[in-house]
């Protein structure tokens, strides 16, 4: 059943190092089963954020609550509810790779068969079943990452919390683990997403919130960051030169020779409406048709740039 | 039981890492006591004269069973925890849903089972090899459980503070070092000058060996009940400064 409080809920959020605020004053819900991705530049204060929600960073101030309960006062019921895979490897040397998985259901209150069924399952699952008796630091890069994410499931956790977890995996092995993380997310795991890719922020997120000097700049869906912040640019190349005052009476409209361009961010009524005045002249032939469509990209360009000026 | 579950991992973790590095842990030590025995009871031993009414060997046994407890309680949580701390693996403990109090205890049981085992194995090769008779069995025990419990938390107090392997071996080998040899393991307190034994009485070290030479010889140099108070203060002091530097994470969350 779902819990009537958000999953994640942080409230004026200040952490305070000696020389820098690596975040000042963030508020942000995260809504139980909701897949939230957090995005920013290197330094922006994504991880410190992070580790506060799972325990790895005192705040200076504020609250972190997970389903209600303070990450500081109820911190083993807070911890028991997330499931973590850093960005930097921290697995201990001493054990295998399925020891190292047995240990962390052991920590989490699974019994120990519980634990050695479920991390064969997650070994099988991320391919790295064969590699069960290495040791963790042998591994490749992209095998560190995808046995930091099967620690992280282990107890089956309600958040899951994966910070830049495709950094380093191979395209193959990425799309791979949109598909699981989509699956994850359907079977009604809360999910917080770090990541570099913009692209993959806006494949698997419902929402996201950009982060900048420590302070969430924009948050929403990428749908509505991209309609808020992106104009659309269609061009279409014509077989003669075309008349502007034949389009004058529709905006954002620019003509040069036989190129027409237009820009709008309800790029398919405007370019219909085009389109259609073009053809009433039946000599005339429509050679190519380019459309640039904005995207989160250009959403996190101009917000961070943006907020730095 | 599941709510002791993440517990109870972490103590076998602990107990796992110096029992698989035995060849490290467990068998050095023992060779070592052994030399002991075999340099100061049989060879130079039998020049000395007597002490407090025991031959020599019979008078450090004690003492040398405490300098184990001591030296390998205090590496197994210094190491490990300051290896966690370099492989940043401490990361993970401390997402773990268990208590910081439940952090600590499982760190220093790992050094107080080791200590014991190294203790025990020390005192029954005193058994077997020069008749060694324990005065109070239960007695041992606590002092041989007390020593490893303050020299587990010393050891993670000083892989807490230290910022490279270099800074262990110094609170080794200019604190515990000379602290052990000067608490009276190879030689009674009594026999010092005034000064000097009015200085060994701040040694805590020293209150160590004269309770476990009580309860194995059933002879001290001060009253049992002054020792055990002093080792109860340190394992509470101790245990407390380790719980409340988990809590606030020092060194190990930013």
């Amino acid at each position: 059943m779902k819990s009537p409080l958000p999953a994640i809920a942080v409230h004026s959020l200040s952490k305070k190092y000696p020389k820098v605020e690596a975040l000042h004053n963030v508020d942000l819900e995260i809504s139980e089963g909701e897949f939230f991705g957090l995005l920013g530049p290197n330094g922006a204060g994504k991880s410190t954020l992070i580790h506060c929600l799972v325990g790895l960073c005192r705040p200076s101030s504020g609250q972190v609550l997970i389903f209600g309960k303070s990450t500081l006062q109820d911190y083993t019921y807070t911890k028991a509810q997330i499931g973590f895979s850093p960005q930097d490897t921290n697995v201990d040397r001493f054990f295998n790779l399925e020891r190292t998985l047995q240990f962390q259901g052991g920590f989490f209150g699974l019994s120990r068969k519980e634990s050695k069924l479920r991390a064969q399952d997650l070994l099988e699952q991320f391919d790295l079943a064969d590699k069960a008796k290495e040791q963790f630091y042998k591994l490749s890069g992209g095998m560190q990452k995808r046995l930091l994410i099967a620690r992280a499931l282990m107890n089956k956790p309600k958040i899951l919390i994966l910070d830049e977890p495709t950094a380093g995996i191979d395209v193959e092995q990425r799309h791979e683990l949109w598909q699981f993380l989509k699956d994850l997310h359907v079977s009604g795991t809360t999910i917080l997403l770090t990541t570099h890719y913009i692209d993959e922020a806006e494949y698997l997120c419902e929402r996201v919130g950009i982060i900048n000097h420590g302070q969430i700049v924009e948050m929403g869906s990428p749908q509505a960051l991209v309609e808020k912040y992106c104009e659309h640019r269609v061009e279409i190349l014509l077989s003669e030169p075309i008349n502007a005052q034949e389009f004058e009476d529709i905006p954002d409209v620019n003509i040069n020779g036989s190129i027409l361009q237009a820009k709008g961010q309800q790029l398919g009524p405007l370019t219909e409406r085009i389109l259609q005045r073009i053809l009433q002249k039946s000599s005339r032939k429509v050679l190519d048709i380019n459309i640039q469509k904005g995207d989160l990209e250009e959403v996190f360009v101009k917000t961070i740039g943006g907020y730095s000026q | 039981m599941t709510r002791y579950r993440g517990f109870f991992t972490l103590i076998e973790r602990e107990v796992y890492r110096f029992s698989r590095l035995s060849r490290q842990t467990i068998f050095p030590p023992i060779i070592t006591t052994l030399l002991f025995i075999f340099i100061f009871g049989f060879s130079l031993g039998s020049s000395i004269r007597q002490i407090e009414g025991f031959s020599y060997i019979m008078f450090i046994l004690p003492g040398l069973a405490s300098m184990s407890v001591i030296t390998n309680a205090y590496a197994n949580t210094s190491t490990s925890l300051f290896m966690a701390r370099l492989d940043r693996s401490i990361e993970n403990t401390l997402i773990a849903p268990v208590t910081y109090f439940q952090m600590v205890l499982s760190l220093a049981i790992g050094g107080i089972l080791r200590g014991l085992v190294i203790g025990l194995i020390t005192l029954l090769v005193g058994i077997f090899s020069v008749q060694l008779k324990i005065h109070h069995w239960p007695l041992t025990l606590l002092v041989l459980t007390l020593s490893s419990i303050i020299f587990s938390n010393l050891g993670i107090i000083s892989a807490l503070q230290a910022e490279g392997w270099d800074h262990i071996a110094t609170f080794t080998n200019f604190l515990i070092t000379p602290l052990i040899y000067l608490g009276g393991v190879f030689y009674s307190i009594q026999m010092l000058p005034p000064f000097w034994h009015k200085v060994s009485l701040l040694n805590p070290i020293f209150y160590l060996v004269d309770s476990l030479r009580y309860s194995i010889l059933g002879t001290s140099t001060v009253a049992l009940s002054l020792s055990l108070g002093i080792l109860i203060f340190l394992t509470i002091a101790t245990f407390a400064i380790c719980v409340w530097s988990f809590k606030i994470g020092y060194k190990m969350v930013s």
